[in-house]
Parts: structure tokens; sequence; C-alpha cells
């Protein structure tokens, strides 16, 4: 039986999911409270005894286990070792494959993904897809979410990436450029701990590194060494160019900036904190120095002293075992434990988790139908039950931020229908949805992959994930007639799109060798293998979307998303273009060409009688996008819903448009600034 | 060849095993042992195939390996008694990738069995996720490269 519980006890705010969007803004705001003499939030740091202050009270919902949020030394260590522990055990080492895999709060996962014949959908797993393409991408509902098992990789986007149709007249341009943006930027690579060399930066722009960096701006940590294998292509490439149909092309290797632990940059200087200032027209965010206290590296959740640096586990996609790559769950332990007045650590009191709490809907106000009022919940009790409990919060005074990621951020919002009277007629809306772009412009880097063996050892499978990218293709005048995309190198061989080791070794063994020769071959193949990534952008299409559809619900009765998913023209030229590049790097580094497409491949297309395949890059976004204006836009440039105040939307939803950057600064740095929008509505609220 | 004695455990089969492990594989007895792991594979074989095979299987090493003075012969009777018969194919296969990956019939006997795969050594890298090498270490040649 599944019972109904009483409704909880009103919030100032309530964050749905605990990823990094979530968990900055429970960060930030549980570092700020409520002067009630001046009227004005203001940061821990200003606090003085003689005044009266009013904490927020905060409820995060999370739909993983109550395990993966315990953040106690002791409990966040064991839950993580058993992450680690079945991580060691599953034979594909997928993504998701260390966390646990839940019926009441599945996941979407890349081994579900199967080719779709149309018009029957791929019903396997979490998603439906109706194709025609499936979308290739996973995520991990778990307590920290999916930087748990992302790469780490944190480029800026490039000025251009924000005004692609005033550029190039193609899709959207966002609400906001990169020098709004750029603050922020750094406020998250502080955040996050980015390590890189700022001044060996090379991007294809007309603004010099100054200017896009800022003068004397350095990452907070040194650059992570590019890997032998990285070196060995940058000596071969070097200098040269690609020639591409239209034009020729100079190559630049890049070191890639990265969310993983190096050693502090002593020109970084100090420990930072990021605090609001009011003024007459609201809360503006600044990174500020901590006088007495030097940078450090954040070490694991557990133990601060582990994981200060990169040590080569190679394994950050699925599971860094030190955590010296950055995961949510280092902030949103920040959110729950301040420093007290005796520099000691202690759980606040005032912000609360509840886990096993899937969020599956919002209503309105019956009065007042721009406000939300209420967040429907449904609470399962173990692990192994599928039974749960109905809950609901009224949310009428506070804020509603929705965190739940770029699938189940559009999934909640369809779900949440309400009725109007307009003229005397009953209609049917959908929350957040004037502009009727809630779920759709579902984009992802489309990764085509290119493999070779290159003519002496490279060691490869060594080291972080990957360390360098070509950064050449990232912008230009092409843009107009096909994608941008970039190219990081890989530096663990041919695990992704060949299975190696595994697959090397079934091969010889089917050619019947063993002993000696077997080893031998072997080791020719693993050292040398190369793997070249090219990740395209994908344009926003209204097409590309999440649905639901009562005839597809999950265990608990909530829908699942449903996608439809394909790519154009735009899209293809810019694969063809990427093939043309990649062929012309291989010759020239006398790479042997091993790649091979198949007409089985579960995303593979031909284009002028080529066939290419292609791979998900996990890079979810675009399904609640910020905008100018409430006519083709879910939020504002605050994350803020248009149709309603109380309601944000974070996460990389809210991107207009893709560019060549991973995603997450990016939607680190909109989310970050989005507080500054809900200060100032709690600052309404709480007066 | 010889089958050596293995100190400690007072089994024929299983010295047999480790002999005909180490021409299978090219590594030697004594880095088989290094993983830690010989005894448990050599029980887990015995649990997941029947013992009338498995043991045919260890009888038809136990003669070539006592007929073979040189590795070259070895060799040539691994090919020819073992790897043109599907069924002891089958076997010696399993082995090898039992040694190189820590899999048997694709799933892994332990978390130490994925640590210890062979296959790691040889291309002078580490199993993802364990045995990490250290702070920059990827950014030179392997130390223990001869190349
Ligand atoms: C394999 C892989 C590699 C990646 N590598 C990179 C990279 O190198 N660089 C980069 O920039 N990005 C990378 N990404 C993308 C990056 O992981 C995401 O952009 C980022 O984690 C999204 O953060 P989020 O907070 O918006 O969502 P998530 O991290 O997905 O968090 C959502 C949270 O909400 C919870 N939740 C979900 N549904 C509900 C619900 N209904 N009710 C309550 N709670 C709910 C979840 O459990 C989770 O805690 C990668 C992604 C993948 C899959
Ligand atoms: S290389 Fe290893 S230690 Fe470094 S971030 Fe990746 S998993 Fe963590």
């Amino acid at each position: 039986m599944n019972q109904k519980e009483k409704p909880q006890q009103k919030k100032d705010v309530i964050i749905v999911g605990t990823g990094i969007a979530g968990s900055l803004i429970a960060k930030l705001l549980t570092d700020h409270v409520f002067d009630t003499e001046k009227g004005k939030m203001i940061h821990r740091s200003e606090m003085n005894d003689s005044k009266t202050y009013k904490e927020l009270s905060i409820l995060m919902y999370e739909a993983g286990l109550e395990a993966g949020i315990e953040l106690d030394s002791a409990t966040s260590m064991t839950t993580y070792n058993d992450y680690i522990r079945k991580f060691y055990m599953e034979e594909a080492k997928v993504p998701n494959s260390p966390y646990p895999n839940l019926k009441q709060a599945p996941s979407p996962n890349v081994l579900d993904m199967e080719p779709i014949i149309p018009p029957f959908p791929d019903k396997k797993g979490y998603l439906v897809q109706f194709g025609p393409m499936p979308f290739a991408s996973d995520a991990i509902r778990v307590g920290g979410g999916t930087t748990l098992h992302w790469l780490g990789t944190t480029p800026r986007m490039l000025p251009n990436d924000f005004r692609l149709k005033e550029k190039y007249g193609r899709a959207m341009d966002w609400p906001i450029d990169y020098e709004t943006l750029k603050p922020y930027y750094e406020m998250a690579e502080f955040e996050i701990g980015v390590s890189g060399n700022v001044s060996a930066q090379e991007y294809p722009i007309q603004e010099n590194m100054e200017e896009y960096y800022g003068k004397d701006y350095v990452f907070p940590m040194d650059e992570i060494p590019q890997s032998y294998m990285d070196q060995q292509i940058i000596n071969g490439l070097a200098g040269t160019s690609v020639q591409l149909n239209f034009k020729n092309i100079p190559l630049t290797m890049v070191p890639s900036p990265q969310g993983r632990n190096s050693t502090p940059n002593i020109a970084y200087g100090k420990a930072k904190l990021i605090k609001a200032n009011s003024s007459e027209s609201g809360y503006k965010l600044s990174l500020n120095n901590i006088e007495n206290e030097d940078y450090k590296a954040l070490g694991a959740v557990w133990n601060p002293y582990m994981g200060e640096r990169c040590e080569g586990n190679a394994s950050c996609v699925p599971i860094c075992p030190v955590q010296a790559k950055y995961n949510a769950l280092k902030t949103l332990k920040k959110a729950l434990y301040k420093v007290n007045k005796n520099e000691n650590l202690q759980r606040n009191p005032h912000i609360q988790i509840q886990a096993q709490s899937v969020v599956y809907r919002l209503s309105v106000d019956q009065a007042n139908q721009e406000k939300i009022s209420k967040v429907h919940i449904r609470r399962y009790t173990s692990r192994e039950k599928t039974d749960f409990v109905e809950e609901e919060i009224d949310t009428t005074n506070s804020v509603v931020i929705l965190a739940a990621n770029a699938f189940e951020n559009p999934k909640i919002l369809l779900n949440s229908k309400y009725t109007v009277i307009e003229n005397g007629q009953k209609v049917e809306k959908t929350v957040a949805n004037r502009s009727d772009q809630v779920g759709r412009n579902l984009m992802d880097h489309m990764v085509m992959l290119t493999w070779g063996l290159f003519p002496e050892p490279v060691y490869s499978y060594r080291g972080p994930g990957s360390t360098t990218n070509i950064s050449s293709f990232r912008d230009g005048d092409f843009r107009s007639e096909f994608s941008a995309w970039i190219s990081p190198l890989d530096n663990w061989g041919w695990s992704w799109p060949a299975f190696s080791p595994g697959s090397d070794l079934s091969e010889f063994l089917g050619q019947g060798l063993f002993g000696e020769e077997l080893k031998e071959a072997l080791t020719y193949r693993l050292s040398r293998q190369v793997l070249f990534h090219f990740e395209i952008e994908q344009l926003p299409n209204p097409n590309n979307r999440v649905t639901i559809n009562d005839q597809y619900l999950d265990a608990l009765g909530i829908p699942r998303p449903v996608i439809n998913y394909e790519l154009n023209e735009y899209e293809m030229r810019a694969m063809e273009q990427a093939k043309l590049a990649s062929d012309q790097m291989f010759a020239r580094l006398n790479i042997e060409d091993f790649t091979k497409y198949n007409a089985t491949d579960n995303n593979t297309f031909v284009y002028n009688n080529v066939r290419y395949s292609y791979n998900g890059a996990g890079h979810i976004v675009g399904t609640h996008r910020m905008g100018d204006t409430p006519d083709d836009s879910v939020t504002n440039s605050y994350c803020k819903s248009w149709d309603h105040p109380n309601l944000y939307i974070v996460g990389a939803g809210n991107m207009t448009t893709l560019g060549t950057s991973n995603p997450t600064l990016t939607l680190s740095a909109f989310t970050i600034r989005s507080v500054e929008s809900i200060l100032k509505d709690l600052e309404t609220i709480l007066k | 060849m010889i089958i050596q004695k293995i100190f400690n455990v007072d089994d024929y089969y299983y010295d047999v095993f480790m002999a005909i492990s180490e021409s299978l594989t090219g590594f030697s007895v004594n880095e088989l042992q290094s993983t830690g792991l010989a005894e448990t594979y050599y029980t887990h074989i015995l649990h997941q195939i029947e013992s009338v095979t498995f043991t045919e299987f260890l009888n038809i090493s136990k003669d070539i390996l006592e007929n073979s003075t040189t590795q070259n012969q070895l060799n040539n009777a691994i090919s020819s008694d073992i790897l043109a018969n599907p069924a002891t194919q089958d076997i010696a296969n399993s082995i090898i990738t039992l040694w190189y990956l820590g899999t048997w019939e694709g799933a892994y006997i332990n978390d130490l069995s994925y640590k210890e795969g062979l296959v790691w050594n040889l291309m002078q890298a580490h199993p993802p996720g364990a045995k990490q090498p250290g702070f920059k270490s990827w950014g030179v040649k392997p130390v223990n490269s001869n190349s």
C-alpha cells in the first residue's frame, strides 16, 4: 500500500537534486544569512555578535539512496568504497558501472541503448527512445549526481559560442555574453579546483588570451602533465595544418584545463570565498581572498589528505578511487558543514537532505497561478521494495529550484499540468512552458572516434582520461556551414571503441597465438594504441526532445523520459570534415588506421556515400533553455522561469547552444550567477 | 620439461596446471604465483568445469610437458595436441584469459583478479582504478620499459 504522509513544514528553499547544479546553490545559499536589522542577505563572514540573523531553511530532495548522501567521514568512505569494489567486479566498465542501479530511480545507461527500427521505440532501460537515432549519453541518479562519473575536462566556452546567430546566422544567441559570464567562470574554476596553464591555452578567436582570461589570471592549480602519448602526437603535428574542403586550418594542441587536483598554483595565492554584495539593484557575487589562508586542494570527502593530487589511477570515468577528481559531493559537504567560531566544522542544522525521494510533479496555486505551491514526491522506503510514501511540501512562500538534470527537469515540468480560465474557457497548461520549449532542443556532442596504431610505443592506458585537446576547429567562418568541434586525445587506448584490451586478447587467441608469441603480439598492439576524439557541436533542434507519455511509466508510476533524436546535415557535414582532418593527421603521424564504422553500430549514418558512426559525450543539454524573451525560452539568464517567479530551473538544460566545451564549467558559472537573483527573491520573502 | 613441485600444495595436478599455464601465457610460474591468485584460479576452474574434463586436459598437458625436451617441442605439442582440438582449445584459451584479464566466462573471480590481470604488465600500464603509479608518471616513458 502506498501511504500518504502529512505535509512537511515550510522551508525557504527547496532544491531538487544534489548534482553540481543543486549543490552549488545549496553551498552558496547556506554561506549567506538574512540580517534582520538591515533587511539584507549577508555573507557569514560578515556576521557579528550584536545583531540578529535568520538562517535560511533549505530542504534538498535526492532520488538516490540515503547512503550516498551521508557525508560524515566514516559513512561516506564506506559507501564510496562499495562503489569502487563494484567497479572492480563489473565486466562492462561503463560510466554507471560502479553505482547502484535502482529500480525506483533508474538511470539512463549506455548499455541499454540499441539501434532503433522506426516506428518501434527502444524501451529497454529507463529512456524510451523513439529515434530515429538513439540518444547516446547517460547520467546517474545518486547523491552528488553525474560528476561522480564525469571525466573532469573543464574548458570555458568561446565568445562566439554565445552569439552563433549574430556571427554565423545559426541557431539562437544566448541572453548573456562571454564578458558577463567571465567572473562566474572564475568562481566556478575556484569551486571545482581547476588545474591548468592559462598561458598555454590557444584558441582560434579574435580576442587575445589576456582579454579572454583577464590580465594575470591563473587557474587555482598547476597544469596536469600531458601524457607521454600526447607528447609524441604533439611532436609529430606541431606547426602543421589540416586542409578541409575549403580552408587550411593550423593545428594547435592545448593542455586541457581539468577538474582534478595537481599542485596549488603559488600565483593563485590565497583561499577564496564567494560573497554576495547588495546594492540598489540587487546582489552581486564576487570572489574574495581569505587573507590568512593559502589555497589548498580539496581531497576526498572523508579524508582531506587523500586525493590531494591526481595519482594516475586512470579510471576518472567512471570513478576516481581517491577523489582527486572533483565531484559534487565536495561542494555538497560544504553546504552541510560550516566552520563555527572556534574554527571547527559543524553540521549546519538548517539544511536537510531527504534521500530516496523522487520528485515527479509541481503544482500551482489555485488563487495565484504564477506561484508554484507544491512539490510532489514519492519516497521509497528501501532499496528492495517499490512501495512508496506519497509526500508533498507547501512552497507558496518558498523558492523552488529544479536541479535534477536535463532529462529530469523537463520530465518533471511536463508532468505538471494545471488548468486556467481564459476568456471563460478552461485551458490546460504546463508549468513553465509558455514558450513550448520545455523538453525541446535536446543536444549532445556527437563523439566520432578514430583509432589506430602509432609507429612506436606510446604507452597509452596511463594517466587521466585525456590531458590534451586540439582546439583548432572550435571556431571559424565554417560555422555558417557546419558544426565546430573540439578534438581531445584520449589516454585509454582503444578501450572505448574496441573494448580493448579484452578484444585484442580474443582476436589473438582466435589466431591460435599463445605463450611468447601472444605476449609479443599484445605488447605490440597495446602499447601503440591511439584514439582521437571529435566532439561535434549539435545545434538546437525543436524536434530533438524529451516528452512524456502515460504509456511509459517507471516502477513508482512516474513517467519515463521519452526521447526523439536525430542529427541534421549541418552536423553530418562536420563529421565528414572531421574525418578528413583525422585522415590527414593519421597520415602525417604514420598511424595505421584501424577505424571501422559498421551498419550495426547504434548510431550510424551514410553521408555522401561514406559511413560514419558516433557515440554520446554525456553532455545532455538544452531542454529548458535560457533566452531574452518568454516566447522562445523557458528561463531568463538567471535560470528563473519566465512563468513562475518562485521557480528556478538550473543545469545544462539552460544552455541555449552547446559550443565545443564540455558543459559543466559553463553550467556551474551561470548556476552560480543565478544565486544573485535567488538571494533577491529570498530577501523579499524573509522581510 | 620439468613440472616444478609447488611449495606447500600437495596436488600433482596443480603443479601441472601451473606448468602448462606458464607455456600458455608466456609468463613464468614465478610471475604467475606472484599474482597471489594461482590457487584461487585452480580451484575456481575445478568448480567451473566437470572434473573429468579438467583432469583430462591436465593429463594431456602432463603428457606433452613430460615428453618435450625443448620449448620448441613443447610449443608444437601444445599447438597439435591442445589447440587443434576444440574442447581442449577452449579450456586453454579460458586459462590464458583468466591469467591475462582475471575473468572466467566474462566474470571476474574477485576484485584481486581484476587488479592482477597480466595484460596490464605487458603494456607497462596498470588496471584502471588500481595500482596507481603516482603523480606525473604518465608524462614520461614507463620506468620499466626496455625500448
Ligand atoms: C561519462 C560522462 C563524462 C562526462 N565528462 C564531462 C567532462 O569531462 N566535462 C564536463 O564538463 N562534463 C562532463 N560530463 C557532463 C556532466 O557530468 C554533467 O554536465 C553534470 O554532471 C550535470 O550536472 P547536474 O547537476 O545538472 O545534473 P546531475 O549531476 O545529473 O544531477 C542531478 C541530480 O538530481 C537527482 N535527481 C534526478 N532526478 C530526480 C528526481 N526526479 N527527484 C529528485 N532528485 C532527482 C540525481 O540523483 C542527481 O543527484 C560527463 C557526463 C558523462 C555521462
Ligand atoms: S587519473 Fe586517477 S587519481 Fe587522477 S583523477 Fe583520474 S582517477 Fe583520479
